[in-house]
């Protein structure tokens, strides 16, 4: 109890960076430029992130005015003001509980000294926090105050779209691969006067380095925190990642998914076109190309019309410029459109279906089983019978049924992302019983520990023993199950689409291209439907590689069993 | 020697601070006061169904800064009846109050605050700690749960605890399963000892470790309670280690408290019948020593199920017997015994369709024959005469499928009142021993004259 323990004894992570801040600058530093060499991409996101965020709010904040006007209508105007007052009452106690969960880690009641007996003490501090929300909402709303924050974010957004003007260094405008032909031979309009193909293939290479770069960066951040600033010299981690490092399985799995990930997400400086011109609105983008010693200028529609691939002469083939020195790496579509940037927005539209569905039913699922598995008794039995019911009707009929419903009524959810959100939610309603069954046994197993026991018998509360106590070790199964049910969902929406269904055109989709090529699978436009088809195949076996190396990872004892093989099997179940 | 200094120790301190309740002097040190305390586990089905009695009426109190042992053999109820006192059982019914408030009311934001004073220690290290967490995470939670002055104090104090209990400070970062069970257990004790609770169980907190290592966290048990003065429960079944550390002893059967007393003269003139046989299991370590062990018979009851009267009464070795029959062979008396425990069984069971149709068919019903039961009951057996009559008339209403009748006759040939009235405490030594048995009723024979009679003097 001496004090000689206390130099290495307590130090915060700031504390620890503080004392040894080279490797963690140098760190940021590398951050910092690769940051900057996407910094108009950076900001551009972030200005949609705060659109996004900006239309959520006005949502909510408009619910009472929303409330007043419905409770006026039938119950007179008084009626209306206090409906108004109660809802915006209402929002500011959940606001309320949301920033005291996530921004207020200490007890302002006890730091104010206003102790009133354990059971009152957590209603004082929400009503605390509460009401100085609500001075807050009423100062922006009532003074100048509100539109000095809306200037302040007036300026940050000017100085962000100012930001986002800046060419970053994987956008198409740095690495131009549309042009012409010229007379001579040579190019023109394109990097450096390259031919298109070797300027497209000089962008791909740039974003997918950017990307690998980034990757690298992280891990070594990762390490250099583990060499310099961890406190603890091991942790279980480390052994997981470790056994992840050799299982080649796993790691062609991640590589997969890595590259797939990455093509969604720089979807548009891969594409040879944009998807703007050449797939949604082509009759209102035009090109210019050199015919017979002049120049002239089409649009892309019209000249889709002529590099149709419908098999025999009409047909552009992988990796060929077309009549209108347009370069198509995987040759065109039956209308004439580019398959490689048709491909490439389309794994941004499987992977947002994909993520979305998993990311929900995965919520849905961590959330019932910790709550089944802790109180047990009615609720277990309720969850029991509803998730029973559900796994008992044919899946993909219910998916069919609900998807062709939703958007023969127009329902207004059917019109986000072309249908995608709204079947994202009919996979995440239909494929969480299979997600919780999976867990269940492992969230019951762990609710018997001695240490739950433990934890209730000094006081924590049901919460937090379930997200400290349980959820650590249902997190590693839900992890193995959602990537395998991943591939499922982009196999069950592509499947879809294969049938009509699913994402509607213009929006790219796997799954159409697939059925939209079926009828040129034996003529020389082969390519339209197996191409996708591979990519389809590919992905989802990636999805369940690296399934199966998380699984391996974290679980030591599994790693050479061959038991769980069901597991990936049921994956592609859809 | 802990013995000594801490029951000394509350003593002292009463006549120095306690005086304003100077007529209950009896009263005072007292911490922990359970009257009547049940805790039944419901029958799990949707229709409720007999409970399960775990804990079925018990009666204790437990001194501030002593040890009570409670020791049993393993389903009496012992670890039930301590997680029932910290809370983590809700009673069925009776009442545990700490310094005068009753526990088993408490709810909500009251008993998370109530928690901070009672904690427990677990008997498996391997399962008490949360393998995720490092150590310092695990014994800091605590202070985390009560919002203990800052961050910062409570790793500081955490420290302090790993200290204590004698790991290192560095050990903060590790994680459990880098430890050993003995230094896990340490760890799980660092953790009880967080918030300061004046009581504590310990259920079965060295039964799971190797014997070398028992004694070590026996002995850091012992210093931990002489410097903050803690009040313990010690569940165990190794009596040697109850023989050591507790300065009381309650002896549990079946859900019920058999014997309490101090441990010394508990260990060295038992009362209770159920008390000389568990110390005379305990193994003698010197072979020349010739010692009579007390057999006991049979398996203990059904806590679903238990027995009317004494819950020892299917199993004791000093079971009143009717006069007429008290000098019936030993084993004829066991094998009564039995056939009354076959007949209860029997009693329960329902009869299935099967085996109501190969009855009426003349097959052998599902629990074998009555003759087959009694032949091998008695086959071997010198029957008197007037035992016989009873057991002939007994074998008929069995036959009849009348096991209620059949029952009724066995008790009024050989029942008395160890199997038709539940006994009262009776106090059997100066020091205030307890005992829970009829014999100690005047107009009975005390239970060790009877145990030497019975089963001592071959």
């Amino acid at each position: 109890m001496s004090d000689s323990y206390d130099e290495f004894d307590d130090t915060t992570l700031r504390e620890r960076i503080e004392a040894n801040p080279r490797p963690a600058l140098l760190w940021a530093l590398g951050v910092l430029v690769l940051l900057a060499l996407e910094i108009g991409r950076v900001a551009a996101g972030i200005i949609r992130v705060g659109e996004s965020a900006r239309f959520a709010l006005g949502g909510i904040m408009s619910i009472p005015a929303t409330i007043e006007e419905s409770v006026a209508g039938t119950l007179g105007a008084g009626a209306g003001t206090i409906a108004f007052l109660l809802m915006a009452l209402v929002l500011l106690v959940i606001a309320a509980i949301v920033v005291k969960w996530l921004f207020v880690p200490v007890s302002l009641v006890k730091r104010l000294d206003i102790d009133r007996g354990v059971g009152t003490n957590d209603v004082l501090e929400r009503a605390l926090i509460t009401a100085v929300l609500g001075v807050f909402a009423l100062l922006i709303v009532a003074t100048p105050l509100g539109s000095a924050v809306e200037a302040l974010i007036d300026g940050v957004t000017r100085g962000l779209e100012a930001v986002n003007s800046i060419q970053p260094i994987t956008s198409r405008e740095t690495i131009p691969n549309e042009g012409y032909r010229t007379g001579d031979g040579g190019w023109e309009g394109t990097f450096l006067g390259l031919s298109p193909a070797w300027a497209w293939a000089l962008r791909v290479a740039v974003v997918y380095t950017y990307a690998i770069v980034w990757l690298v960066w992280l891990w070594k951040g990762y390490e250099i925190f583990r060499e310099h600033y961890r406190e603890a010299d091991w942790t279980p981690r480390d052994d997981s990642i470790n056994r992840l490092r050799n299982h080649y399985w796993g790691l062609f799995g991640f590589v997969v998914v890595f590259l797939f990930i990455v093509m969604a997400l720089w979807a548009q400086p891969l594409s040879p076109v944009t998807a703007e011109a050449n797939l949604y609105s082509p009759y209102e983008h035009e090109f210019q190309y050199y015919d017979d010693g002049s120049l002239e200028t089409i649009t892309h529609g019209t000249a889709n019309v002529q590099t149709r691939s419908q098999g025999g002469d009409s047909n552009v083939g992988l990796m060929s410029y077309d009549q209108y020195d347009r370069f198509a790496p995987f040759g065109t579509n039956q209308d004439g459109k580019d398959m490689f940037t048709f491909l490439a927005y389309g794994a941004r539209v499987s992977l947002v279906v994909g993520v979305l569905a998993t990311g929900l039913m995965a919520g849905i699922a961590t959330a019932l089983a910790l709550m089944t598995a802790y109180y047990k008794g009615l609720l277990d039995l309720v969850t029991v019978v509803v998730s029973d019911s559900v796994i008992s009707m044919p899946r993909f009929l219910i998916v069919l049924l609900l998807s062709v419903l939703f958007m023969q009524a127009n329902h207004p959810i059917a019109a986000i992302y072309d249908g995608g959100i709204l079947l994202a939610l009919i996979f995440a309603g239909t494929g969480w019983p299979g997600l919780w069954r999976a867990v269940r046994g492992p969230s019951l197993q762990v609710a018997e520990q001695e240490w739950v026991d433990a934890a209730r018998s000094y006081g924590q509360t049901p919460a937090a023993t379930m997200r400290k106590h349980m959820s650590p070790y249902i997190a590693g199964y839900m992890l193995v199950y959602a990537s395998l049910t991943l591939g499922g969902v982009i196999i069950g929406v592509a499947a879809l689409s294969f049938l009509g269904f699913g994402i509607n055109p213009p929006t790219p989709e796997w799954g159409r291209a697939v059925d939209e090529g079926r009828p040129y699978v034996s003529t020389a436009s082969w390519h339209i439907a197996t191409l996708p088809g591979i990519l389809v195949v590919l992905v989802v076996t990636g999805f369940n590689a690296l399934g199966d190396g998380i699984r391996d990872a974290i679980d030591p004892e599994s790693e050479t069993s061959e038991g769980d093989a069901g597991a990936a099997a049921t994956g592609g179940g859809g | 020697m802990s013995q000594e200094s801490t029951r000394s120790e509350p003593a002292v301190s009463n006549d120095v601070d306690v005086d304003a309740n100077a007529t209950k002097d009896e009263d005072e040190d007292v911490m922990v006061q359970v009257r009547d305390l049940r805790t039944y586990y419901e029958g799990g089905g949707l229709f409720g169904g007999t409970p399960v009695k775990a804990v079925d009426g018990v009666s204790f109190d437990i001194k501030r800064g002593e040890t009570l042992g409670l020791v049993g053999e393993s389903g009496c109820g012992k670890t039930t009846l301590g997680r029932t006192l910290v809370q983590l059982e809700s009673a069925t019914g009776g009442e545990i109050l700490f310094d005068g408030a009753d526990a088993t009311e408490l709810s909500g934001a009251e008993l998370e605050e109530w928690r901070r004073n009672a904690q427990i220690v677990f008997q498996d290290p391997d399962s008490s700690l949360n393998d995720r967490m490092t150590v310092g995470e695990i014994v800091r939670e605590p202070l985390d749960v009560h919002d203990w002055k800052t961050p910062r104090e409570r790793r500081q104090r955490v420290r302090e605890l790993l200290d204590t209990v004698g790991l290192q400070r560095e050990h903060y970062y590790r994680y459990p399963h880098q430890f050993s069970g003995g230094q896990r257990q340490r760890i799980g004790i660092a953790r009880t000892l967080t918030l300061e609770p004046e009581f504590i169980v310990l259920d079965e907190p060295v039964s799971a470790l190797d014997v070398s290592v028992q004694a070590e966290v026996i002995n850091l048990l012992e210093d931990l309670q002489d410097e903050f003065g803690l009040t313990y429960l010690f569940i165990a079944h190794d009596l040697s280690v109850v023989r050591h550390i507790c300065d009381r002893v309650a002896v549990m059967y079946l859900g019920h408290i058999m014997e309490l007393g101090p441990t010394e003269e508990l260990f060295t003139d038992p009362a209770n019948p159920y008390t000389h046989s568990l110390l005379s299991a305990i193994p003698e370590p010197d072979p020349t020593v010739e010692k009579e062990r007390i057999t006991l018979h049979g398996t203990p009851p059904n806590p679903r199920h238990p027995p009317d009267g004494c819950p020892f009464s299917t199993r004791c070795p000093a079971r009143i017997r009717p006069d007429q029959y008290e000098h019936l062979d030993n084993e004829l008396w066991t094998r009564i015994n039995t056939l009354r425990e076959v007949l209860r069984e029997r009693e329960r069971a329902d009869r299935t369709v099967t085996d109501r149709i190969r009855e009426m068919l003349g097959k052998d019903p599902r629990f074998g024959t009555v003759g087959e039961i009694f032949d091998e009951l008695f086959g071997d057996q010198q029957v008197p005469e007037d035992v016989e009559t009873v057991l002939d008339q007994v074998a008929d209403h069995v036959r009849k499928n009348d096991e209620a009748t059949a029952l009724e006759i066995l008790f009024e040939a050989f029942g008395s009142v160890c199997e038709s009235e539940p006994p009262a405490y009776y106090t059997v030594s100066d020091s205030g021993r307890q005992s829970f048995c009829h014999r100690h009723d005047e107009g009975y024979r005390a239970p060790d004259r009877v145990l030497d009679e019975r089963h001592r003097q071959q």
